[in-house]
């Protein structure tokens, strides 16, 4: 069965790359452009997200809070990805309760390997 | 990169993380410059704003449409920077600007100087300059992307 990754990010390129990323893996990849629609994906129950920090509408952080309070999508894991490696933020980061973040800019090799601590990643059967 | 705040080096925090930026994302070397034009003709820039109890600022990314074309091909892995349309240029340059910003701001916080961060906007056209509030500190820092030069401009007011 394909691993079902969701990623929800207003960065049309970032949802791109994450899908090209796992093109040749045996995984789906579904998008969502704010944590709004990222909330309603969710209820698809994904394997994992692949949630961005600062969107409009509604923010990684509140989406997160919201997965979080509902007893039906809060085990979902959760790998953040921000563009700020601050030790700050990523202490906060910490403590909202993901499995693991990713720091802008990385390479599509970083992110695999991120995911694949997580969920079962198999490359496709040609 | 961590530095007090009397200490920051903006020349050092942008000569580093800049060429990372392009690097990781784009595959493509950028290495400061020290002589050259910044582009002209036409132009699109990339801003993002910084803001904080003593840090106000911005930072604006500007690319010629030639290599605004090539960095989006580098990174939606096109074959053709032809093929990209100028919604898919305005994302990339938005998420590099956002990436730069981040880094930057990253490092501010790092050394600190707390501060937040706006999400990045999109500037398109020919012959327009930037004019701040006096009082920031304006530092233009040249690029040479494969013989493609760009600028990052940073406007920074560090109470």
């Amino acid at each position: 069965m394909p691993t079902k990754i969701l990623s929800v990010d207003d960065s049309k390129t970032i949802r791109m790359i994450v899908k090209r990323t796992f093109a040749p893996y045996d995984a789906i990849v579904s998008e969502a452009a704010n944590g709004e629609e990222g909330l309603a994906k969710a209820a698809e129950k994904p394997d994992l997200i692949v949630l961005d920090i600062t969107m409009p509408v509604m923010d990684g952080v509140t989406m997160l809070t919201k997965l979080k309070e509902d007893p039906e999508l809060k085990n979902i894991p959760v790998i953040m990805l921000t563009a700020e490696s601050g030790r700050e933020n990523v202490a906060f980061i910490a403590k909202l309760g993901v499995r693991d973040y990713l720091v802008k800019p990385f390479k599509d090799e970083q992110l695999i390997e991120k995911v694949a601590r997580v969920v079962p990643l198999q490359k496709k059967v040609a | 990169m961590t530095q007090t705040p009397a200490t920051f080096n903006l020349p050092a925090a942008m000569n580093q993380l800049v060429p990372h930026v392009f690097s990781t994302m784009l595959t493509l070397e950028a290495a400061p410059a020290s002589a050259g034009a910044p582009p002209h003709g036409e132009r699109v820039c990339g801003t993002v704003g910084l803001g904080g109890d003593t840090v106000s600022g911005s930072i604006y990314l500007h690319l010629s449409e030639g290599l605004a074309g090539r960095a989006t091909a580098a990174m939606l892995g096109l074959d053709d920077a032809s093929a990209a349309s100028a919604s898919d240029v305005n994302d990339v340059v938005g998420e590099l600007t956002n990436m730069i910003g981040g880094a930057l701001k990253s490092a501010l916080c790092d050394a600190e100087r707390p501060c937040a961060m706006s999400p990045p906007s999109i500037v398109r056209g020919q012959e327009f300059a930037i004019e701040m509030p006096p009082g920031l500190r304006s530092e233009t820092f040249l690029f040479d992307c494969q013989g493609d030069l760009f600028a990052v401009e940073v406007y920074l007011k560090l109470n």
